[in-house]
């Protein structure tokens, strides 16, 4: 059978096994080919020393927030009611100050010495307990400040959320059921599926069975062809294997800095994962590493000529053909991903080799007035129907801002998927009014430190894998990569609706 | 107060349950207006606040609290009855027949509920004993049932058995043979909606001793109910698990309790085969435990979704008439009970409704140190005497009473004689959701 579309871009095949245990071969060099850039090592130890024990796990520690949070609550007392309780109550039991001073939180808002006339307010998690016993005299009211915190997108509970992966590590998890709206816009419309009894057990999220979060990025040839003698005919396709599905996006425009940069690739290195970051701020920076994916913008284009080292992949924003045959001869060793809009034709690319694409929206999700969802099932559903989807990869990113957007974003059809906008809110980024897109976004970082940083990365990326392993291990998937395009395991509400409501005819 | 005769533990003890109850009756009144950080949009302020009103009355409210329906913009809060015309209606003085059959096999037990609801399952352990001992006690007096949860059996709820559901979960704990023969039906939970597929989970800081003696377990160390059940990979296999509890008991109802994924109506139908005499669909939203964030809002269906696609398919087996369906999962109010029939089920089953009614705030702590500040979802001894278990009855006695009454009047405004008359009548419903009215 023949393939009606060119499956290979030339260059060298670098294999990283795939597995979550492995015992690591040494990192042997393949050969490099005549004119190209030899590649130099990595910063830091990617690939474990030959023959050590290595299961891929993300270190947590303990990352508290360097900007203190407003409280989610305000306590409001009123004093003269609440001393003359006490009096009144001193006098009911007689004088019995071990009764009458008893407070009714137990999590220490009222903890002071002088109780609830200097109420601890950032103690305070909102159970009402003194406000039911006490209406008159104390109030909770939640704190506006908090409120404000994201913007119109960026909802100030995502904040939180990824604010308590970025301290903690931890999966967040809460009492009392679901508490926001039924299904919704965009993400919150689709609902993942379960199974019921044949599937990998619990086991899997404790780390006790092995459920696979590793994606494979570059090119996937239907065929590989061999001579007499067993060898690859032709150049060897290129492929990354990473161990999380998630890629660190170049920052907004307004805050490429050098510290934050650091901290991006650092913690990329660390989680073994991939930071995409602008060609001049790798070269601005000295930035290099098997980890760092250097972006190349029309204008920076120039700059190629100082990149002294080999990346894994580069990645050429927009679609330019004559570049891209020009990365391709440069970095025969290099996987060149093409950086387009999401609502972009991938058929029409396809045909001149790009077998990587990353898909980009704005920081809202949305390319036009068009949701990222139904953009990555459009692309997906086109390169399903023209038989070449098995050799694409999609890498996505815009309006990926929780842990339950990566799975639904798999679902739809992506890869992988580029974080963008969480990563700044993880190191505790304050938005400038509404953060759109890259080229307008402003906020404003504290005062960096890499190893905080780092591990505030960590962290969060822990926490989604974990979360993404939650949502495996409840389908009964042993892998992520078979999630991917896998509509049949999730439900949409606007299918589900009309097929519960419309069917009986039911009017208003 | 009379303090004067306890020990000092006890009068603070006694001095905060007295503040707390008379909490629940004044606020309500809206004499403080509503609490401002009260609520969330599908237990809004003012459904909380007509709970706890209707625990202490045992009638809706008619200070303008809404009481039926939430914010949440879907499902329950979407949907509206047709009512008929005035003059359609069942008159007051004709009976309303509100009761329910919980086997519709020829054989076996036949168990009739007066009501279309019973008590969810909460383990010993994620609730406290007392909490456990107020809603047998509400069972028994409306002749309806609570369920164990998977967290053992208290020797306190052993004289109300006949209105205790003794569940076997996965992780077995607490099933023992007297708690299997001690019950009327025993329930199977396969899943849960709040944690679809994820299993069970209780945190080291609520396994006491007493909750470790009951589970057979070490003190203080978490505890995990696996999922799925390891010795069922198949319907064959469920139907293994069936005829072993009726080798057991031969006289007890099987329950079989599901989660909502997209083949939900195949498995209520291998169920049904199996030999199940309950199917139990527990619907994504609710939940009372502790559950990962992502499980509650994202995994399986809402309830609302679930029961229509059930009936319709246990309709087209022939064999609808032979199971009765029993819906849970974010079942909130009278008006919600009455949704949950007319979608297909033949009643439903009340968890996180009934600790509103003893004084949940809904501040979702219930995992976080000591448990429940109110009492409700801890083990810790000073806060679990909080609620006085007579007290607790009572609070959801009346709030079933309220209900009922609710239920009886929604079927006179519909023309119906009886809530069985209701059951998959999709027809009576108005939908206005996110894409538009249907």
């Amino acid at each position: 059978m023949s393939n009606p579309l060119p499956l290979f871009a030339g260059g060298t095949f670098k294999h990283v096994p795939d597995a979550g245990v492995q015992v690591a071969k040494s990192a042997s060099s393949p050969a490099q080919p005549v004119g190209s850039i030899p590649e130099h090592s990595p910063s830091g130890p990617l690939v474990p020393p030959p023959d050590a024990y290595h299961r891929y796990h993300i270190e947590t520690q303990t990352a508290p927030d360097i900007v203190p949070l407003p409280s989610r609550f305000r306590v409001k007392v009123k004093k003269h009611r609440l001393i003359a309780m006490v009096l009144k109550e001193l006098f009911e039991v007689k004088g019995d100050l071990q009764v009458a001073l008893s407070r009714p939180c137990v999590y220490g808002v009222f903890s002071r010495p002088v109780g609830g006339l200097a109420p601890r307010e950032e103690l305070c998690v909102g159970c009402l307990r003194c406000t039911v016993q006490y209406p008159g005299i104390v109030q909770i009211h939640p704190n506006p400040q908090r409120q404000q915190l994201g913007d119109s997108f960026i909802k100030p509970e995502y904040i939180d959320t990824i604010l308590y992966e970025a301290r903690t590590g931890r999966v967040p998890v809460r009492g009392a059921g679901y508490r926001g709206s039924f299904g919704g816009e965009g993400w919150d419309g689709l609902w993942t599926d379960m199974s019921e009894i044949v599937r990998p057990t619990r086991d899997g999220i404790h780390g006790r069975e092995y459920i696979s979060t590793t994606v494979d990025i570059g090119e996937k040839p239907a065929f590989l062809h061999f001579d007499d003698r067993g060898e690859v005919v032709g150049p060897v396709p290129k492929m990354i294997t990473t161990q999380v599905p998630f890629f660190f996006d170049v920052p907004a425009y307004t805050t490429s800095s050098e510290p934050l940069l650091q901290i991006l690739t650092a913690a990329a290195r660390q989680i073994e994962t991939l930071a995409i970051v602008p060609i001049t701020s790798v070269i601005q920076f000295s930035l290099k590493g098997q980890h760092i994916v250097p972006l190349i913008a029309p204008a920076a284009w120039i700059w190629l000529d100082r990149l002294s080292w080999s990346p894994r992949m580069l990645v050429l924003e927009g679609w330019d053909r004559e570049r891209y045959e020009t990365l391709r001869r440069r970095f025969p060793g290099s996987i060149i991903c093409v950086r387009v809009p999401m609502d972009t034709d991938l058929l029409e690319l396809v045909q001149y080799g790009p077998r990587v694409f990353h898909l980009t929206a704005n920081y809202h999700g949305y390319v036009d007035d068009q949701f990222v969802m139904d953009l990555i099932l459009q692309a997906h559903r086109r390169l399903v129907d023209a038989g070449v989807r098995e050799e694409i990869t999609l890498i996505g990113g815009g309006g990926l801002v929780l842990a339950e957007h990566v799975p639904k974003a798999i679902i739809c059809g992506l890869d992988a998927v580029s974080l963008d906008v969480a990563l700044a809110v993880a190191l505790q980024a304050r938005f400038n009014g509404d953060c759109i897109d890259r080229e307008t976004a402003s906020l404003s970082f504290p005062r960096l430190n890499t190893a905080w940083g780092v591990q505030r990365l960590k962290n969060l990326i822990a926490s989604w894998q974990d979360q993404l392993l939650e949502i495996l291990g409840a389908m009964g998937l042993r892998e992520v990569r078979r999630l991917r395009g896998e509509t049949g395991r999730c439900m949409f509400q606007v299918d589900l609706e009309r097929e519960v409501f419309g069917e009986q005819g039911g009017t208003t | 107060m009379k303090l004067n005769d306890k020990t000092a533990e006890e009068r603070v003890v006694a001095k905060h349950q007295e503040a707390l109850q008379r909490g629940f009756r004044t606020w309500p009144s809206l004499a403080f207006d509503r609490p401002p950080a009260l609520g969330d949009a599908r237990w809004t302020a003012d459904l909380i606040l007509a709970t706890w009103m209707q625990a202490e009355t045992g009638c809706p409210p008619d200070n303008g609290l809404e009481y039926q329906v939430g914010q949440s913009g879907g499902g329950f809060d979407a949907l509206a009855f047709k009512f008929l015309p005035e003059e359609h209606w069942v008159p007051a003085h004709e009976p309303v027949d509100t009761s329910i059959p919980l086997n519709r096999r020829p054989y076996d037990k036949q168990i009739q509920l007066p009501i279309p609801w019973y008590g969810a399952g909460m383990s010993y352990g994620s609730i406290s004993e007392q909490i456990m001992l107020a809603r047998a006690k509400a069972a028994r007096q409306w002749n309806t049932f609570t369920s164990t949860g998977e967290g053992g059996y208290p020797e306190s709820l052993v004289p109300y058995r006949e209105h205790v559901i003794t569940q076997v979960a996965t992780g077995m704990f607490g099933v023992r043979e007297e708690t299997i023969l001690w019950a009327p039906i025993v329930e199977f939970k396969y899943a849960q909606g709040a944690k679809p597929g994820l299993g069970g989970h209780l945190l080291g800081d609520k396994a006491t001793t007493a909750v470790a003696k009951m589970r057979e377990s070490v003190p203080w160390v978490s505890l995990f109910s696996p999922f799925p059940f390891h010795s069922v990979y198949s319907v064959e296999d469920h139907k293994k698990h069936i005829d072993w509890i009726k080798t057991i008991h031969p006289g007890a109802l099987v329950s079989v309790k599901v989660s909502t994924p997209t083949d939900v109506d195949m498995v209520a139908v291998g169920s049904y085969y199996a030999g199940a005499h309950i199917i139990q669909i527990d619907g994504s939203y609710g939940g009372t435990g502790a559950a990962p964030e992502i499980a509650k809002k994202n995994i399986a269906m809402p309830v609302e979704l679930a029961i229509p696609k059930v009936h319709r398919f246990l309709v087209q087996e022939g064999i609808r008439d032979e199971v009765v369906l029993m819906a849970s999962g974010g079942i909130r109010t009278a008006a919600d009970i009455a949704k949950v029939i007319a979608l297909g089920a033949d009643g439903c089953i009340l968890g996180t409704t009934e600790l509103v009614a003893l004084g949940c705030t809904r501040c979702s702590n219930c995992e976080r140190g000591r448990g429940c500040p109110f009492g409700l979802t801890t083990t810790d001894p000073e806060l679990s005497r909080l609620v006085d278990p007579d007290w607790g009855a009572e609070r959801i006695s009346l709030l079933y009473t309220s209900f009922q009454m609710q239920l009886c009047d929604i079927l006179r405004r519909l023309g119906l004689c009886s809530v069985r008359e209701l059951r998959g009548r999709i027809d009576l419903l108005s939908y206005h959701g996110r894409g538009g009215c249907i």
